[in-house]
């Protein structure tokens, strides 16, 4: 029975059941609410059979077809790719939950196969082995992803959802001419094969600027996040949570996985660069969101905050560091999940998300904002959550390699972090008046989010086992214990 | 899992599981509310007890949960964490009490009683923590956890001090995270060892280790309210009678000097950190502490005000008696943990009886309140000749081995400040005895209640009563074993036998 | 006499019945005070105080040890402190005799309490074998007798008793250093001991100091006496009789058990000590006798008595000889002064009720005493500092630095950043940057450097 699991080739299962549960939904959109959570769940065990297998048997790599690399397309799966796999699926459960109780029926029907998609496009694109998959995969999502914006309707959604596919292209054709550039020069895509034939020339520099320049575009790393509050706060909050919790990590993995094994004695004035472009994101972003008068926006600037933190392991690049980014933007994918799920319940009771008046509605959901608090505490970095220890490795790391500076920006940015979420908080204990029309807030809305905030804090101590499994085929290298 | 290393766990566990239920019951389900806290409250208090029993026996407690690569969660009951530990279980009950009285039909109880209960899991789980990293968890989470508690009236004064209340602590939080973090990397542990594990340490990295000292006291100095960090104490005072006795005597103020205890002896080791020089400052902070929450609490109208400043004072005394480094402040200090947080609960209770009984908050409307409210005065009475150090009662216990022990450390300054604290403190409390006593009462009260037999309800009345005879008996009975200050000699024994 | 000779000679009474007996001396007037039990008796105060009776006729020198208590004490009674326990039964017994304590309900029941908690107090401090219980007792008794002076008194009992009070304290902080000084030096504070201990101690300066500014401030001696005319002219006169007997009395007895008498030599506190009595005997002759009120009268008079005992107690520092000769007068002296307070006392009062003497006590124009008028400088100039001397790291601050932060053009440098890179500007930028990437790469391609 148990080789039996093990020997399922869940790599394939996680892209196809997604796909084949989006056309499902497509087909029959009468029951598409049901379908799409079978999938969701379906997809959730499929993670944890992959899982076992990885534990079990070590890193995978599949070859679709039997093909090999250089000729057919390789899936691949290690420790990182699972830990993206795993965020996926708990977040996109939590959506899928969410999103039957928070779509209408019309509104719904386009919602699944979409979403579906999405998901089908973010597995494939963690599992896949060659630069030019993850081309393709990360433009599917793009696609996906801008037409999940545009569903909230109206024009403001319609202008941000436009502005968003136009970065999502230009991002992705900077990615495509890098990807052109090395496969000239090298004669393959597979990451492995590159990373044992790159040789530092100027043709690797530029494909390297290339790359980079589009994926940090799609990541909205400061100052390339203008497009990413607006498209952020406008969508439909299941769909914010979707795209601040997954979509912008997408690229960040790409990103992250050529920094790591195709080009990992890149000079370091780049990731100097980067570091100090992630600084000025928690900085800038923290302080956006403190000038924010609407709960989403501050929120998505939130967003733009927290993934400053994730460069900052750019100069550090010690395993140290990188267990700590990874476990940073794991637990940012489901608290800031949580979050955007919180200010839809809000939004709907209250029927706005202006903060000054925040307090009609907060004291009326509980659940809520105990979601809020929660994932609040999460993006903070108090402890005990997952953020706390994402940061208490990364300070860790920065005192270590001697780079204090890195320290304070940590600091300072849980503080901005702290300060805008207790903007938040400190509403729902004031006396207010009920507003006169109340929304209806299905119970399981509520739920999601407080259950996706719980998973956040619960991070904070299931540490030690996450690590054991992130560091499945040695991604970033072994020590610090992960 | 055997009973070892279970009972620190269900100490923790047993206020915070009643806490998190209580949060899900609805208002009106007051029997169920009360019937869960006080379950809590007499299990933890059965737990402390057999605890305190074991560690005079000599038992190890101990539990560990890996929480990071390399660090991890760890619950252990030594003699130190014991003193605080029972400590706050003991006033947790009488404040639970209290509270309930307090708060009779008053809105959103559910959420109150529910963070109250988490308020003491996170300081009983501080008490107990075998590092830093665990006592940085706590800590933060005491912060969290009070802050519903502060702003729970819901005015926009209580806003406002919620508000500064997390200016100041969340500042002091990141402050010693980033100290803890940068003692991590140079030490590779942060278990709290008796006489501190830093001692070891390569000369090159004492510069590095003054200033995480430095680090260190200002992220705790903010609990404790050392200046110039004091500001949130006297404006978090809009909060309900009960949560200004529990952040007075028990949870916040505590937290922060207990931390400072905790570096100075279980991180630093008494004789380094003096050999680091870093003690005689600290002392000094502490001594103007002392004067000026005293001078500032001799102007306040407010009678929780110029509680609130008194406060500021008091504990100090605490971080005085172990910055002045010998055994004998060290005692002082430690018994006046206890001691300072027994008076000062009392104090606070009568306070609020006054306040909810009579709708009295300032000093100049107490004119003879004596006659009204005896029982109330008297319990303050006590409590207040407790604070000035008159005895047999217990702050006097404390000022004398604070007093001893400067002249046995050769620091005899440290009399000085003793003496105008004293000074000062008979100056801003007796003026208060006299105007509630001696003065005649006017012919109405502000906004007088009734509640039949007793001058007040007897929820509210029981508490102050109790606390205040505490205040005699631990200092009558000083010498008694389990006494707080035979307990503090057995800590002390610890720290500085050869 | 300085040396207390404690070991037990217990002849009649056993172990328990004389422990039993003892604590119940300062015990019963203490556990009397509650008013829930005195006021069910008749006569509280004299009942309160039959123990101290029955030990006064108990020839034997007895004490106890009462380890649990505090930091270790002990009763006792012995020679000295027979001579004073007499005295204090006796004036006690009076006043209680005189005093109207009307019983029920009410707000006298104060007056009952205070009572028998000064009482209770006076007791235990004579009975006190060592330092820190005789401090305590000392200390209950003083407040108590501050509240007793105070309850249901005018304008001017309570301008006296704030005096006192102020005086009290100060006391009270000189005593516990003299304490603390002691107990740095010794292990064991009992008289016995302790007296002896200091006399080696390094500390015996300051020790001697301490005690003798502390019993100066609690007895009235000159200069600190400003209290003692004011509580004379106008407390009743059953309290008025407790004037000497309780709080000057106890602390006399106290500077004689504090001060290692007859062991140290010590020239120039003993000195001070005889010039400050004598010049208080001056003062008191010369100035209060001259112009003071004749209900003023004995508190003259007991500044004088006060004044002599100091002189002597000057006299038995400078020479222990001395001392040891004629130290066992002193007790007969505070009696004998006593009893003529009392008879003063009681015929002034006998002569104002008939109208012999002007009734009452003038208050005399501008009368405000240093002591107050310093006090008030303190507080008035507090309050007028603003109350606060030190600024505090602020939250406050940093509220007003996000106010400027709102208004200034932080703001519109921040809102034009956000603005200039949510333009098309940066993505057409970013366009332009691609193409020409892309053209120079195509021309490297074309020159084959690829």
């Amino acid at each position: 029975m148990i080789g039996d699991i093990v020997a399922i080739p869940w790599v394939v299962v996680l892209i196809v059941l997604p796909l084949m549960g989006g056309m499902a939904c497509f087909l029959f959109p009468t029951i598409s609410k049901s379908l799409g959570l079978m999938t969701a769940l379906a997809i959730f065990t499929a993670v944890g059979g992959l899982s076992w297998q990885l534990v079990e048997e070590g890193a995978q790599r599949y070859a679709i077809g039997g093909w090999g690399a250089s000729l057919g397309i390789d899936l691949y799966a290690d420790g990182l790719s699972l830990l993206m796999l795993v965020m996926a699926a708990l977040v996109g459960l939590g959506v899928s939950v969410y999103s039957s109780g928070y779509f209408s029926r019309d509104k719904a029907n386009h919602f699944w196969p979409l979403w579906l998609f999405l998901w089908g496009a973010l597995n494939a694109l963690f599992l896949s082995a060659d630069l030019f998959n993850l081309y393709v995969t990360l433009e599917l999502l793009g696609l996906a992803a801008v037409a999940l914006v545009a569903l909230a309707g109206g024009r403001g959604a319609l202008t941000s959802a436009m502005r968003y596919l136009l970065v999502s292209l230009l991002g992705s054709l900077f990615y495509l001419l890098g990807v052109v550039l090395l496969y000239h020069s090298f004669g393959s895509l597979d990451i492995a094969i590159l990373a044992q034939r790159v040789e530092p020339s100027p043709a690797v520099w530029a494909a390297v600027g290339l790359m980079s320049v589009g994926l940090l575009l799609k990541t909205a790393l400061f100052p390339m996040h203008f497009w990413l509050p607006a498209a952020h706060a406008s969508a439909p909050a299941p769909v914010s949570a979707l795209l601040s919790a997954l979509v912008v990590k997408a690229s960040f993995y790409i990103l992250l996985r050529l920094w790591l094994e195709v080009f990992p004695q890149t000079n370091t004035a780049f990731s100097q660069l980067l570091g100090l472009l992630g600084a000025a994101a928690v900085l800038w972003g923290g302080l956006m969101a403190l000038r924010q008068t609407r709960l989403k926006m501050l929120i998505a600037y939130s967003t733009v905050a927290q993934l400053g933190y994730l460069f900052l392991a750019f100069p550090l690049a010690t395993s140290c560091a990188w267990t700590g980014m990874l476990y940073l933007l794991f637990s940012h994918a489901l608290a800031k999940a949580a979050m955007f799920m919180a200010a839809g319940n809000i939004l709907r009771y209250g029927g706005h998300d202006r903060i000054a008046d925040l307090d009609q509605v907060a004291q009326r959901l509980p659940l809520t904002l105990a979601a809020f608090s929660l994932a609040g505490v999460s993006i903070m970095g108090l402890p005990p959550s997952g953020g706390f220890v994402a940061k208490w490795l990364l300070l860790e790391a920065s005192m270590n390699s001697g780079q204090w500076w890195w320290a304070i920006v940590l600091i300072l940015g849980g503080l901005l972090a702290a300060a805008y979420v207790f903007r938040v908080i400190g509403y729902a204990f004031t006396q207010a008046e009920l507003p006169h029309e109340a929304g209806v807030v299905p119970a399981r809305m509520e739920w999601t989010a407080l259950v996706l905030a719980f998973v956040a804090i619960l991070l904070g101590f299931i540490s030690p086992a996450a690590f054991e499994l992130m560091g499945i085929g040695a991604p970033f290298g072994v020590g610090c214990a992960g | 899992m055997s009973w070892d290393t279970a009972l620190p766990l269900l100490i923790v566990v047993s206020s915070l599981i009643p806490g998190l239920i209580i949060f899900f019951l609805a208002e009106k389900q007051v029997a169920a509310r009360i019937t869960l806290n006080m379950l809590g409250v007499l299990v933890k208090l059965a737990l402390a007890g057999v605890m305190l029993w074991g560690v005079f026996h000599g038992h190890h407690y101990e539990v560990r949960l890996p929480l990071l690569p390399g660090l991890d969660l760890v619950l252990r009951a030594d003699r130190l964490s014991m003193l605080f530990v029972t400590l706050s279980t003991g006033l947790w009950f009488v404040t639970t009490v209290y509270a309930i009285g307090y708060l009779e039909d008053s809105p959103h109880r559910s959420r109150f009683f529910g963070f109250f209960s988490l308020c003491v899991t996170a300081t009983v789980g501080l008490a107990l923590a075998g590092n830093l990293l665990t006592f940085l968890l706590f800590y933060e989470l005491l912060t969290l956890v009070t802050y519903p508690l502060i702003v729970h009236r819901g005015t926009e004064a209580a806003r406002l001090a919620g508000r500064n209340y997390l200016i100041y602590t969340v500042g002091g939080g990141a402050l010693l995270l980033l100290a803890t973090v940068w003692l991590y990397t140079l030490t590779g542990t942060l278990e709290f060892t008796a006489r501190g594990f830093l001692s070891g340490l390569d000369a090159v990295h004492h510069p590095a280790l003054v200033v995480i000292f430095v680090l260190l006291i200002a992220g705790l100095g903010v609990k404790a309210a050392l200046i110039p960090f004091h500001g949130w104490l006297p404006q978090a005072m809009v909060a309900p009678a009960p949560v200004s006795a529990l952040l007075h005597a028990v949870a916040v103020v505590k937290a922060g000097a207990f931390g400072i205890v905790r570096v100075i002896y279980d991180v630093y080791g008494v004789e380094f950190a003096a050999s680091l020089g870093v003690t005689l400052p600290l002392a000094i902070l502490a001594s103007v502490t002392i004067i000026y929450g005293s001078l500032r609490a001799l102007f306040q109208d407010d009678l929780k005000r110029r509680l609130a400043f008194s406060t500021i004072s008091q504990v100090s005394y605490i971080v005085l008696g172990v910055a002045v480094a010998g055994p004998m402040a060290t005692i002082g200090g430690l018994v006046h943990l206890v001691h300072q947080g027994v008076q000062k609960i009392t104090l606070f209770f009568c306070a609020g009886n006054l306040a909810e009984t009579l709708g009295i908050h300032k000093i100049s409307e107490m004119n003879g309140v004596g006659r009204r409210m005896p029982w109330t005065m008297a319990a303050f009475t006590v409590g207040a000749f407790g604070m000035i150090g008159a005895p047999p009662l217990a702050g006097f216990i404390s000022k004398w081995y604070l007093g001893l022990g400067a002249l046995d450390a050769d620091q005899s300054w440290v009399l000085i400040i003793l003496v105008g604290s004293s000074l000062l403190n008979a100056a801003y409390l007796l003026p208060i005895l006299y105007t509630a006593w001696f003065k005649a009462p006017p012919a109405s009260w502000p906004a007088e209640r009734f509640f039949g037999r007793y001058e007040t309800a007897w929820a509210l009345l029981a508490p102050p009563v109790v606390t205040a005879l505490l205040t005699l008996v631990l200092g009558l009975l000083a010498f008694a074993p389990f006494s707080p200050l035979e307990w503090a000699r057995l800590i002390t024994s610890r720290e500085f036998t050869p | 006499m300085g040396k207390i000779n404690y070991e037990p000679r217990i002849h009649a009474v056993n172990d328990i019945l004389s422990a039993f007996l003892l604590i119940s001396v300062p015990g019963l007037p203490l556990l009397l005070a509650f008013p829930a039990l005195h006021r069910r008796l008749p006569w509280p105060g004299l009942i309160a105080l039959l123990p101290a009776t029955i030990l006064l006729f108990i020839s034997a020198d007895i004490f106890i040890e009462l380890p649990w208590m505090l930091l270790g004490g002990g009763l006792g009674i012995d020679s000295v402190s027979r001579w004073w326990l007499a005295m204090a039964v006796v004036t006690w017994a009076a006043v209680a005799a005189f005093l109207h304590v009307p019983g029920g309900r009410g707000a006298c029941n104060r007056l009952a309490t205070l009572f028998l908690l000064t009482m209770a107090g006076q007791m235990g401090a004579i009975l006190a074998t060592d330092m820190v219980s005789f401090f305590t007792f000392m200390t209950l008794m003083g407040y108590a007798f501050i509240g007793l002076l105070v309850a249901d008194g005018d304008e001017r009992v309570r301008r006296a008793g704030r005096v006192y009070l102020v005086l009290l304290i100060f006391a009270d902080i000189a005593l516990l250093e003299a304490l603390l000084v002691a107990a740095a030096s010794t292990n064991d504070l009992g008289f016995a001991v302790a007296a002896g201990a200091m006399t080696l101690s390094p500390f015996s300066v300051l020790y001697l100091s301490m005690a003798i500014a502390g019993f100066a401030l609690k007895t009235g001696v000159w200069p600190l006496h400003v209290w003692l005319p004011l509580a004379y002219g106008s407390a009743r006169p059953p309290v008025a009789l407790l004037l000497w007997g309780v709080p000057v009395a106890t602390g006399l007895f106290g500077a004689v058990r504090w001060l290692p008498l007859g062991e140290i030599t010590a020239p120039i506190p003993g000195m001070l000590l005889q010039a400050v009595g004598a010049v208080g005997i001056l003062y008191a002759t010369l100035f209060g006798l001259m112009r003071a009120q004749w209900i003023q009268l004995p508190a003259y008079v007991a500044i004088i008595a006060t004044g002599m005992f100091a002189m002597g107690l000057g006299a038995g520092l400078r020479d222990p000889s001395v001392w040891n000769q004629y130290g066992d007068s002193a007790p007969v002296f505070v009696v004998l002064v006593g009893l003529g307070l009392a008879i003063m006392v009681v015929g002034l009062a006998w002569l104002e009720a008939s109208g012999r003497i002007p009734s009452g006590f003038r208050k005399t124009a501008g009368a405000a005493l240093w002591l107050e008028r310093w006090v008030a400088a303190v507080v008035r100039w507090g309050c007028w500092l603003g109350i606060s001397i030190l600024p505090g790291l602020r939250a406050l601050w940093l509220v007003k630095w996000g106010r400027l932060w709102k208004t200034s053009v932080w703001q519109r440098a921040f809102n034009a950043g956000e603005h200039f890179l949510q333009r098309w500007v940066f993505a057409i930028t970013l366009f332009l940057l691609l193409g020409m990437t892309f053209v120079v790469l195509l021309l490297l391609d074309a020159m084959s450097f690829l």
